[in-house]
């Protein structure tokens, strides 16, 4: 059995509205206060979700595989992908900033990916245990993916800072596109998702 | 005012909440999501914040951010010639997505905040105060006015030890804009701004 109330505003016909949070019966289409539509869950949350993630994971290859920076010095070109860019950090003895770009370019969209993925797969199969933890698991979600920006922002400051002409100059790769295309798209992905899926068929236990 | 109805929106349990006094918050019983929070002078903390942030932008965007000094080579980095930058290197996907996460996206906000904080603390209606607060909720989630703040100090760590690297002035105004501008949302409770607005259009 469960120990939480049971019940959901849907099984009375409302919908809360996702942008003001006004409760209205979803009949009504729009909503009473902000005019944003009404659903009960988000239309095609789960199909959106998965949608957004295989674009995600399919981006992040060509995010890891070609250069995000490319650094000409004298006439030499040295490309540098994000790996590369934390095992020189990691050479110059500077672990926590090679830390820094660990989590946010690697650590938090995989993870980003896989929680979302493991929270589609046990909404569909409609899962009965840890509605708590999964709820939380989505928030954390969806606080750290803007994130994973860090290490695109870093090329462009770097790009715009060092141009010494032939000297030394660097420009960024494509990569930079292809992981700042992961950071939004798992961000859309994250936001089509409905934690209130977690929570429908709380009540009927017995099935 | 009653107690108004509301369904979580993380479990979609249905709640009565009631009007809350300042430095109260509404949590859900059942998934612990943060339904509400109610600020002291959350508006006029608000509206002193996006105003300091404003400033404070436009600071940040009219001097050198960082400027590099090796063997008598200087280059001299601000934010609208990082764009600028990017976009002759043939990435203007980059530029605007750049330029539009740190710059554009919270300078809008800003603005919308504006519009419509000062029509709610004159307690008068305006036509616009419903776009104003759909557009303020559905840009939020994209700005990233800190990361960026915390790449700049990445890129700092990584160049420091090649050249002398001077801090500029809008470096500074955009930090002092990074810490305005999160107090500026942080005042703006989605639930309680909704119901400022309900309560001026009726």
């Amino acid at each position: 059995m469960t120990a939480f109330p049971a019940g959901t505003a849907a099984d009375a016909g409302l919908a809360c509205c996702h942008l003001c949070y006004k409760l209205a019966p979803v009949a009504m289409h729009e909503c009473p206060r902000c005019g944003s539509s009404l659903h009960l869950r988000q239309p095609d949350g789960i199909q959106r979700t998965v949608a957004l993630l295989v674009t995600a994971s399919l981006l992040y290859i060509p995010a890891n595989v070609l250069p995000i920076m490319i650094t000409t010095q004298l006439g030499n070109k040295i490309e540098s992908t994000i790996l590369g860019g934390v095992v020189l950090l990691i050479q110059m003895g500077s672990i926590p900033v090679a830390a820094v770009i660990f989590i946010a370019s690697v650590l938090v969209p995989i993870g980003k990916m896989v929680a979302l993925s493991w929270l589609c797969w046990s909404v569909s199969r409609r899962q009965k245990t840890s509605h708590r933890q999964r709820t939380v698991l989505y928030r954390v979600t969806e606080l750290v993916g803007r994130w994973s920006m860090t290490d695109v922002f870093v090329v462009t400051i770097l790009v715009a800072l060092i141009h010494f002409g032939g000297l030394l100059r660097i420009t960024a790769g494509v990569a930079s596109i292809a992981f700042g295309g992961v950071v939004i798209v798992t961000m859309l992905a994250a936001e089509s998702f409905d934690p209130r899926l977690i929570w429908d068929h709380l009540g009927d236990e017995d099935d | 005012m009653s107690a108004e109805h509301y369904a979580c929106i993380h479990c979609d349990l249905p709640l009565a909440i009631g009007e809350l006094r300042g430095g109260q918050r509404a949590l859900c019983p059942r998934c612990g999501h943060l339904i509400t929070a109610c600020g002291h002078d959350a508006l006029q903390r608000a509206l002193a914040f996006a105003a300091a942030a404003i400033v404070l932008l436009v600071l940040s965007n009219a001097f050198p951010f960082l400027s590099l000094k090796a063997n008598g080579l200087k280059s001299v980095m601000t934010i609208p010639a990082t764009a600028a930058e990017l976009h002759r290197d043939g990435y203007t996907t980059l530029a605007i997505l750049v330029l539009g996460v740190i710059v554009a996206i919270p300078g809008a906000i800003l603005a919308v905040v504006m519009a419509l904080v000062i029509p709610l603390l004159q307690r008068r209606n305006a036509p616009w105060l419903v776009p104003a607060g759909r557009l303020l909720f559905q840009l939020s989630p994209w700005s990233m006015v800190e990361v960026f703040v915390i790449g700049v100090i990445v890129s700092l760590v990584k160049i420091h030890h090649m050249a002398t690297v001077v801090i500029g002035l809008s470096f500074w105004s955009y930090v002092g804009f990074s810490l305005c501008f999160a107090a500026t949302l942080a005042n703006l409770d989605r639930l309680q701004v909704w119901r400022e607005i309900e309560a001026r259009r009726t």
